[in-house]
């Protein structure tokens, strides 16, 4: 059984914003409520109103901006899954979407709610971190955009204001040189650890990677140093310097002991899904380039 | 269901539930699981994990399938919702449960409704899904009897069905 709680209904961002400034702490924005409700079942959260976002149409929009794609915070996991744009322009995130919870979980959370919970358990924030996205959020003094990165500060924890509302996420179309693979493994549909990799190649030699890791600790993240080393190296060089990096993993994903395994254990996986994400990248490259050539 | 007090706010509800029309006031944090079992007594949708995993309380809301104990009443409000009780129309059943008896597809049949339902819905999608289309569909419809390769017979012999009468 549910507590109380009264629902507000919004019709535009505006009025979102100019609602949240209002109440403060006694509102909690009510998107898909995947999550917002199974908080208030077990009393881990206490809201007077749920201040309902689902009219607002703009925030369900899915555009192609140039190069990019910018995906309203209401669009759902299911529609990120299907959407021919998103299959099309951003196949890893498609991939990576198709893998959320379930069915259900799909059709109704979305994506915007899904960052701002930031739920270290979580597949999207890996996959578009890989793509460079940044987020929109509107508040009392307007819009600001960050980097995803930046907006994930730990924990159930983002660099939301209680009075701001996720509008939209950009993300910039990987360029096509670059190959991209999303891996996990799982229990239980939610993921133990998920990795992102993209990745060309010129020469023989890496030219461009991009990796990132999520559901070990505490949010998802891109091992930039990681990355620098693989730079300009040979697939070879890349998987024994992957082998060398346990420390490095260790101390930058800071996993725990856990049910879903030791924070040895994941560090060990981090590693093997890291080798076979970077070689199917470089395999997804080759795979395009012959398509273009055929 | 919410005991109801004063302050409590009631939103008012016209839906369809299996072909038939219900409009009311509801409370704002009822459950569309409480308002099938407990409002309507239609107890063939099951409680159980309330946090949408284990795929029990399966009801389609348009055609879509929705954990109804993680899913606000108020919000089938002009919508259309199907439960176990209206698959079977005058006494004739689905093709899925008559293809779940005769597969065996449960053995304690806690989770058959949630089962049937998610496989309704997958059905209305796709009417000629492959094995594995069924498996990922389902993955999310726990049974801890363990009766996954009936469960997944009974769907494709229901589907093979549905094509035939539809031919």
């Amino acid at each position: 059984m549910l507590p109380p709680f009264k629902i507000l209904h919004t019709h535009s961002i505006e009025d979102a914003v100019s609602e949240l400034s209002r109440l403060g702490d006694q509102a909690k924005i009510y998107g898909g409520g995947t999550e917002l409700l199974i908080l208030l079942r077990h009393n881990l959260l206490q809201t007077e109103y749920l201040l309902n976002i689902k009219p607002i149409a703009e925030l369900s929009h899915i555009r192609s901006v140039e190069d990019s794609v910018r995906i309203g915070g209401s669009v759902t996991h299911r529609r990120l899954e299907t959407d021919p744009t998103i299959r099309d322009r951003l196949p890893m995130l498609a991939g990576a979407e198709s893998q959320v919870a379930n069915i259900r979980v799909r059709g109704q959370g979305t994506i915007g709610g899904n960052l701002c919970f930031n739920d270290p358990h979580s597949d999207p924030a890996t996959a578009l971190l890989v793509y460079d996205a940044s987020v929109t959020v509107h508040g009392p003094n307007g819009a600001r955009q960050m980097p995803l990165q930046g907006f994930l500060r730990g924990m159930y924890s983002t660099a939301l204001e209680p009075d701001e509302l996720l509008v939209s996420i950009d993300v910039p179309c990987l360029p096509a040189k670059l190959g991209s693979s999303y891996l996990r493994i799982h229990r239980l549909q939610r993921p133990t650890l998920t990795v992102g990799a993209a990745a060309s190649r010129r020469n023989g030699a890496i030219e461009e990677v991009r990796l990132a890791v999520g559901c070990v600790g505490p949010m998802a993240l891109r091992l930039t140093e990681l990355e620098a080393k693989i730079q300009g190296g040979g697939p070879d060089d890349s998987r024994k310097i992957i082998r060398e990096s346990k420390s490095y993993l260790k101390k930058t994903l800071e996993p725990i002991d856990d049910l879903l395994g030791s924070a040895e254990y994941k560090v060990y996986i981090a590693g093997v899904l890291l080798e076979r994400a970077l070689a199917q990248a470089l395999e997804n490259v080759e795979k395009k380039q012959d398509g273009k050539n055929g | 269901m919410a005991e109801r007090t004063d302050d409590m706010q009631m939103l008012p509800v016209r839906v369809n539930v299996n072909g038939e029309n219900w409009q009311g006031p509801i409370p704002a944090q009822e459950t569309l699981l409480e308002f099938i079992r407990v409002r309507l007594g239609l107890t063939g949708t099951k409680r159980s994990c309330e946090s949408q995993v284990c795929g029990a309380c399966t009801v389609l809301v348009d055609e879509q399938p929705i954990s109804s104990c993680n899913y606000l009443a108020c919000e089938v409000d002009g919508k259309s919702v199907l439960t176990i009780e209206g698959l079977s129309k005058n006494d004739v059943l689905d093709p899925l449960q008559e293809a779940f008896m005769r597969n065996i597809g449960a053995q304690c049949g806690f989770c058959t409704p949630g089962q049937i339902m998610s496989a309704k819905a997958l059905l209305l999608a796709n009417s000629s899904p492959t094995r594995q289309e069924i498996t990922e569909w389902l993955s999310g419809n726990i049974c801890r009897c363990g009766a996954y390769p009936a469960i997944v017979a009974s769907v494709q012999e229901a589907a093979r069905q549905g094509n035939r009468s539809v031919q």
